[in-house]
């Protein structure tokens, strides 16, 4: 395809000029190169700050007090998914909630 | 929310700049009087008129933002203004080179053209340490929309001042008197255009989206830190 175009086309001067317009269509993406690298180095700070409060959640709320008596094995069977998910850490809600019990939440 | 829709968006960007350039580089006819340097211009002029219209746009949103005092007319205006000076960097650039070419010299000080965009983008340049110099966030914000809808108002004016004054050296887009644009330059023209504009609204709502998840992240921050109020930070302190 991109062969057909430029076989129908008349060559490019790529002499004096030439130098000049690539020159200002590479300034035009460079500096589209550098706003999106920018961007990108954003992205991943915003990121890194989202990943800390995320470990900050988590350990927060292992180390609410009472949480001891709380660590004792539940029944999720026995108890309504809202009470048992309330009862549990993120990682003992996922490892222990039954799969019916996900299947439904996800619906 | 603001990053709705910037997927297809950014593709159609994308589609656009790159028909734009095919269009430019093999459907384009060469100018007769300036051969291949006129190339330049189907990037240098839409990046210019974007840019001019960019600072009017941010000016618009100030004046929301002054009339209903919801902040979002002023992160809008903000943005607007942002991405706009970008450009202009870029048509000072490719203008600069074009003029190396064309008339062997990179800036021309007696041309009113060059030099009224000068002055717009060099007045656009202090709105950064103006809104920044502002602690308070809400007198940062009015003063900031003052600023944009006193200086987008200028932009127009100072346009067709310019646009009345004799000319020296550089040249009329669109003719007025000596006819406009041959029919496949035109066309290849508009292209451009839209492509440019195209990729101005996806950087201002990428901008946007990037602004509003920094945002999001520093509400909740405070939010999970409010227990730990009266002591130590227990969270990492924020990522500058």
């Amino acid at each position: 395809m991109i062969g057909l175009l430029l076989a129908a086309t008349p060559a490019l001067p790529l002499d004096e000029a030439g130098k000049y317009v690539a020159g200002a269509y590479i300034v035009f993406l460079v500096l589209i190169v550098i706003y999106v690298a920018i961007m990108a180095s954003k992205l991943q700070r915003m990121e890194k700050e989202l990943r800390d409060l995320a470990s900050f959640a988590e350990q927060g709320r292992a180390g609410t007090p009472g949480r001891e008596a709380e660590d004792v094995p539940i029944d999720v069977e026995a108890q309504p998914a809202a009470v048992s998910d309330r009862n549990l850490t993120p990682s003992e809600a996922a490892a222990g909630r039954p799969d019916h019990a996900r299947g439904s939440a996800d619906e | 929310m603001y990053g709705k829709g910037l997927r297809p968006l950014s593709i159609a960007t994308v589609v656009a700049i790159l028909t734009s350039f095919s269009l430019v580089f093999f459907y384009a006819p060469l100018d007769a009087d300036q051969g291949f340097i006129q190339k330049i211009f189907y990037l240098h002029v839409p990046l210019a008129i974007v840019a001019l219209i960019g600072f009017i746009v941010g000016g618009v949103f100030a004046i929301f933002h002054l009339r209903s005092g919801n902040r979002r007319w002023d992160a809008y205006s903000y943005v607007s203004i942002h991405m706009s000076v970008i450009f202009g960097v870029a048509v000072l650039i490719t203008g600069a080179i074009w003029a190396k070419a064309s008339w062997g010299h990179w800036w021309v000080w007696d041309e009113p053209t060059l030099v009224s965009f000068l002055i717009v983008f060099l007045m656009y340049a202090t709105y950064y340490p103006f809104r920044y110099a502002i602690e308070d966030p809400e007198r940062q914000a009015r003063y900031a929309s003052v600023f944009a809808v006193t200086a987008g108002a200028f932009v127009p004016l100072n346009f067709m001042a310019v646009r009345m004054a004799q000319s020296l050296v550089h040249p009329r887009t669109f003719g007025t008197a000596n006819g406009g644009l041959p029919g496949e330059m035109m066309f290849t023209f508009l292209v451009c255009f839209v492509a440019v504009a195209l990729l101005w609204v996806t950087l201002v709502k990428l901008e946007l989206t990037a602004k509003s998840t920094s945002g999001q992240l520093k509400r909740l921050r405070r939010a999970l830190d409010a227990p730990a109020q009266g002591g130590a930070s227990r969270i990492a302190p924020e990522v500058s």
